[in-house]
């Protein structure tokens, strides 16, 4: 189930109710610790920018339908609305129709561009990079110095896990890759990375150029084949590997994969892993969604596609679902001293950093937009820190808070989140895990 | 038939000048995502502009220009009723979306708030919780929370106190009007400078009704004042089934009749039949034999009491009380009305406003429609039994769902048509269900309130005539040039029917 085609029926089900604007559309009692964070709130970054109709996920829904219906002309106008989405998933978790919405809007950009419409300038220059051999990433690095970060020894073909880097940590941040290198060491995991790694796909294959999607993802397959697990960094690769290459493959993953938090999770649940030391400090958290949100989702659907009682199953697979959702926080209630202060919207309803689906790229206002606002809402903990797990998520903040404190240097004016420090889960562990 | 002109690039302009470029699109795409097909009605057109007007004085500017080029217009609140929140013929014209005018003032002193059309239910009840904690906005019952308390106002609903106070247009205190000219005023004792909206019939004559039930065919809400209501907060839901229609439509006459003591503590009074249950999910992912539901303790039929009073003892009183009217009715009936035992979190769903509940009738196939009328209640069994049996032979699901107005005096019954609409001819195939049914309850008395232009309101106004003929007059005076909505009341009569018109030999 690939095409917008294949997602007629799916898009069908639409009514239009336009519950997938709001963060907890199905809890408006929802007790919040302030008056601004009570009840339902609006929750879609791009509609909440934008203001129109099409920028939500709702609006975007009835494009797809015209769009199937060959109602409406493929054009740089129809890819700029249906590009500007993070793809954060925020209005799936509220459809209580099951629209898979943002399988349905990835689909419906890759109709358009594989309509003739060239992908918006920055996302074609991602694409282009990706697809040149020489590169294959999109920051326009050699693929030779993919791993130059890394001290130990590569492409080892005794190890059993791979370590996937992707691109941000083998180019741009490269302390979160080796802090997971550390990680994985400290946890006797014995592992490699792979000097032919190449980009996930991730930031083409939502910007709807599917072709050299398929190519990344076919190598990255070939690579990878013979090894027992993947561990990752990155939410983006992983959720791509988890949900997408399946889904693209036609068949399911040869290996098992874990996000870096998840195998610490693994551990502390076993009881295998106690970690001493503190980290006292006030902190609020911040679900990414790819590697939280959305595999969530797709461990809901994937209960309810083997079942043919949703009315009972669908319980169980909610269940699921929050299950997955609990994961960062029992790790961060594992460390010992952290002040854990949650936002009002977390887990499925999470509100977006704002950085997701290609838009950061092309759509940097709306991007900035979003993380001011979820800045705030932050600050609104008390918090000091806000912790994540995702290398755009911390880069959208941390390119938010620098916003922020321009903005009261030029005002004169408190911003709230001006003064928070945002920082990366896997370093943290790094620095307790002994 | 009146002729309408497209929308030009020079309207566009004076629209942009109106509104400002950022709140005026003709983007295709943008058009597009407006639509909707299904919920309330099935036909739709592609409106060619649409504006997102701040204030009363855009929206009259915007109409005064839609009059001089002869341009139809279409007012949108929150578009929950789909369709039927859209343009019904071509061309689609000016669609007014109004979600920017979202402001909410409430004065609990006279009991009654202010709202514009963007007010969403969701919204509302957020601001009650956290400033009016003793008060509650009456929001629609089962509408998704993005729907809004003027759009349902105006489509005279079904609100979470409608089995108390009537349908939603009871409510109404006063409204501020845009008129097709543009002109600008208020009704009730509103229209007096400075006077409060306190008393709705006000100065003379209260126009209200031609604006409640025509759904911006006769002119634009801009404001209205609107009743709030006590919330207490000792509430709970019981439930009780039966073996028909009857025995759950009698009872519960019996609870409302006396209209005091337990009658106004029963503020919804609301029911319905097992497919209610199974056609919330894919009908290849559920058993579709009653056999399962009755298993899980859910009754063939059965109605819901929402209870809200002061105490537990008046709580527990009121659940008594009902209890005995059950125990009375089984006996005279002859029949068994077991109560249906709710798990707590039944309880709390149910009483969770605003709600999603009937947003998930899509996953049964995909696509689903709701069709409302009204009936005395105590008709409200024939009309069940008629539709159900229609809706089968048709190859529907039959599934009904049934709510009381005013203390059991009106029933608003409500088959939910679930079907898949990428299914080819589907749409042809319900409009031959929609014209036989409602043919056959024309001629019972019963009323479609949401009608579909093309065949409850010529069906409708066919049997009515002078009643029409009046419509069209008032309609002559406040739209002239019938640039509102054109289509929705079947005014201009040709536009949405062949069936000859009412007004044959009016010289029309
Ligand atoms: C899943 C679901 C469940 C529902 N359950 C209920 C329920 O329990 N009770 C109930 O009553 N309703 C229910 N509805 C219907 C829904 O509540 C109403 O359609 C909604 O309240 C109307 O509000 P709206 O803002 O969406 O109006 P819209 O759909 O925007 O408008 C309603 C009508 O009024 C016209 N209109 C809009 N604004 C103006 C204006 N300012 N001036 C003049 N005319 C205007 C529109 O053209 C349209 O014809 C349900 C709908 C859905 C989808
Ligand atoms: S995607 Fe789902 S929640 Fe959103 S408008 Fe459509 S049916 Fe409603
Ligand atoms: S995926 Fe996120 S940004 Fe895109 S429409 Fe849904 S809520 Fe909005």
């Amino acid at each position: 189930m690939t095409s917008l085609e294949d997602l007629r029926r799916i898009n069908a089900r639409c009514i239009h109710c336009r519950a997938c604007q709001y963060a907890y559309s199905g809890e408006p009692d929802r007790q919040g610790e302030t008056e601004e964070y009570t009840g339902m709130l609006q929750g879609c970054p791009a509609g909440i920018y934008y203001g129109w109709e099409g920028y939500y996920n709702s609006g975007k829904q009835w494009i797809a339908r015209a769009w199937l219906n060959g109602e409406i002309e493929p054009s740089q106008e129809l890819l700029k609305v249906v590009e500007a989405c993070t793809t954060c998933g925020m209005c799936e978790t509220q459809c209580p129709n099951y629209i898979n919405t943002v399988e349905v809007t990835e689909a419906l950009r890759a109709a358009v561009i594989e309509a003739g419409v060239e992908p918006l300038p920055r996302h074609k220059i991602i694409g282009d990079r990706v697809h040149d051999e020489e590169l294959r990433n999109p920051y326009n690095e050699p693929r030779n110095q993919r791993t130059a970060w890394y001290d130990g020894e590569v492409d080892r073909k005794d190890a059993k896990v791979a370590y996937f880097v992707g691109c941000t940590g083998s180019y741009r941040q490269q302390d979160i890759a080796k802090h997971t290198a550390s990680i994985l060491k400290k946890l006797g995991i014995d592992f490699t990375v792979m000097t032919q790694e190449v980009c996930c796909g991730s930031p083409i294959l939502r910007t709807g150029q599917r072709d050299k999607f398929r190519e990344v993802m076919e190598e990255n397959l070939e690579l990878f084949k013979d090894f027992d697990l993947l561990v990752f960094s990155c939410a983006g690769c992983y959720k791509t590997f988890r949900n997408d290459y399946p889904r693209f493959s036609g068949k399911p993953l040869p290996f098992k994969v874990r996000h870096t938090v998840e195998l610490v999770y693994d551990l502390i649940k076993e009881g295998k892993l106690e970690i001493k030391k503190e980290y006292p400090k006030k902190v609020t958290w911040h679900d990414p969604c790819h590697s939280i949100r959305h595999v969530g989702l797709a461990i809901e659907k994937e209960i309810l596609a083997q079942s043919d009682n949703w009315l009972i199953d669908s319980r169980k697979a909610e269940k699921a679902k929050e299950e997955h959702f609990e994961i960062p926080r029992v790790v961060l209630r594992a460390i010992p001293g952290l002040d854990l202060h949650e936002m009002y919207r977390i887990k499925g309803d999470s509100f977006c950093c704002g950085a997701g689906g290609g838009v950061k790229t092309q759509f940097p206002d709306m991007a900035l937009a979003a993380a001011k606002e979820r800045l705030r809402e932050a600050a609104s903990t008390g918090a000091e820190v806000l912790m994540t797990s995702c290398p755009f998520c911390v880069t959208n903040f941390t390119d938010g808070v620098k916003a922020l404190r321009e903005e009261q240097e030029a005002t004169g004016e408190k911003k709230p989140g001006a003064d928070l420090e945002v920082v990366e889960l896997l370093q943290v562990l790094d620095e307790l895990i002994e | 038939m009146t002729r309408y002109n497209h929308v030009t690039d020079d309207v566009v302009k004076k629209l942009v000048s109106i509104c400002g470029e950022q709140y005026v699109t003709t983007s295709e795409p943008l058009r597009h995502s407006y639509m909707a097909r299904g919920i309330m009605g099935l036909e739709a057109v592609l409106p060619e502009v649409i504006v997102r007007p701040a204030d009363v004085e855009e929206v009259s500017q915007i109409l005064v220009i839609a009059n001089e080029h002869l341009i139809p217009v279409t007012p949108a609140a929150g578009g929950l009723s789909g369709g039927f929140a859209l343009p019904a013929i071509e061309p689609g014209g000016i669609y007014m979306d109004m979600t920017r005018m979202n402001r909410l003032t409430v004065d609990t002193e006279n009991r009654v708030m202010i709202v514009e059309p963007g007010v969403k239910s969701g919204d509302a009840w957020r601001i009650f919780k956290v400033k009016y904690p003793e008060w509650a906005p009456p929001i629609p019952d089962g509408a998704p929370p993005a729907a809004t308390i003027l759009g349902d106002a105006i489509e005279r609903g079904f609100s979470l106190v409608t089995g108390v106070y009537g349908p939603q247009a009871d409510m109404i205190m006063g409204l501020e009007v845009v008129l097709p000219t543009g002109d600008i005023f208020r009704t009730g004792s509103w229209a007096l400078d400075g006077a409060k909206p306190f008393y709705r019939w006000g100065l003379g004559p209260n126009p209200d009704g031609l604006f409640l039930g025509s759904q911006g065919s006769m002119g634009i809400i801009t404001k209205a004042a609107i009743k709030i209501v006590p919330h207490p907060h000792h509430k709970t839901v019981v439930a009780y089934g039966g073996q028909n229609w009857d025995d759950i439509i009698k009872p519960a006459w019996e609870i409302s009749k006396h209209e005091l003591g337990v009658a106004e503590n029963t503020v919804m009074v609301q029911g319905g039949n097992w497919p209610l249950v199974m056609t919330r999910w894919p009908k290849s992912n559920v058993p579709t034999d009653y056999e399962f539901y009755k298993k899980l303790g859910i009754s063939e039929y059965w109605m819901n009491y929402e209870i809200w009073a002061w105490s537990d003892e008046e709580l527990e009183y009121v659940k008594k009380k009902i209890d005995e009217t059950y125990k009375w009715y089984e006996e005279e009936a002859g029949t068994k009305c077991p109560q249906w035992k709710l798990h707590p979190k039944q309880v709390a769903s149910r009483l969770k406003k605003p709600n999603k509940i009937a947003i998930p009738y899509s996953l049964w196939q995909a696509g689903f429609l709701f069709i409302t009328w009204y009936t005395p209640w105590l008709e409200s069994p024939a009309m069940m039994e008629e539709y159900c049996a229609k809706m089968e032979e048709y190859g529907f699901p039959p599934t009904m769902w049934v709510a009381s107005i005013d203390h059991a005096r009106q029933a608003i019954v409500m088959p939910i048509l679930c079907f898949d609409s990428t299914e080819p001819g589907i749409y042809d195939k319900i409009r031959e269900f929609n014209t036989e049914t409602t043919r056959s309850f024309l001629k019972k008395g019963w009323l479609n309130y949401r009608p579909d232009p093309f065949v409850h309101a010529p069906e409708t106004f066919s049997r009515a005539p002078n009643f029409y003929r009046m419509l069209v007059k008032f309609r002559k005076v406040l739209d002239p040039n019938l640039i509102l909505h054109p289509g929705r009341l079947a005014i201009p009569w040709e536009a949405v029917t062949d069936m000859p018109s009412p007004l044959q030999g009016d010289g029309e």
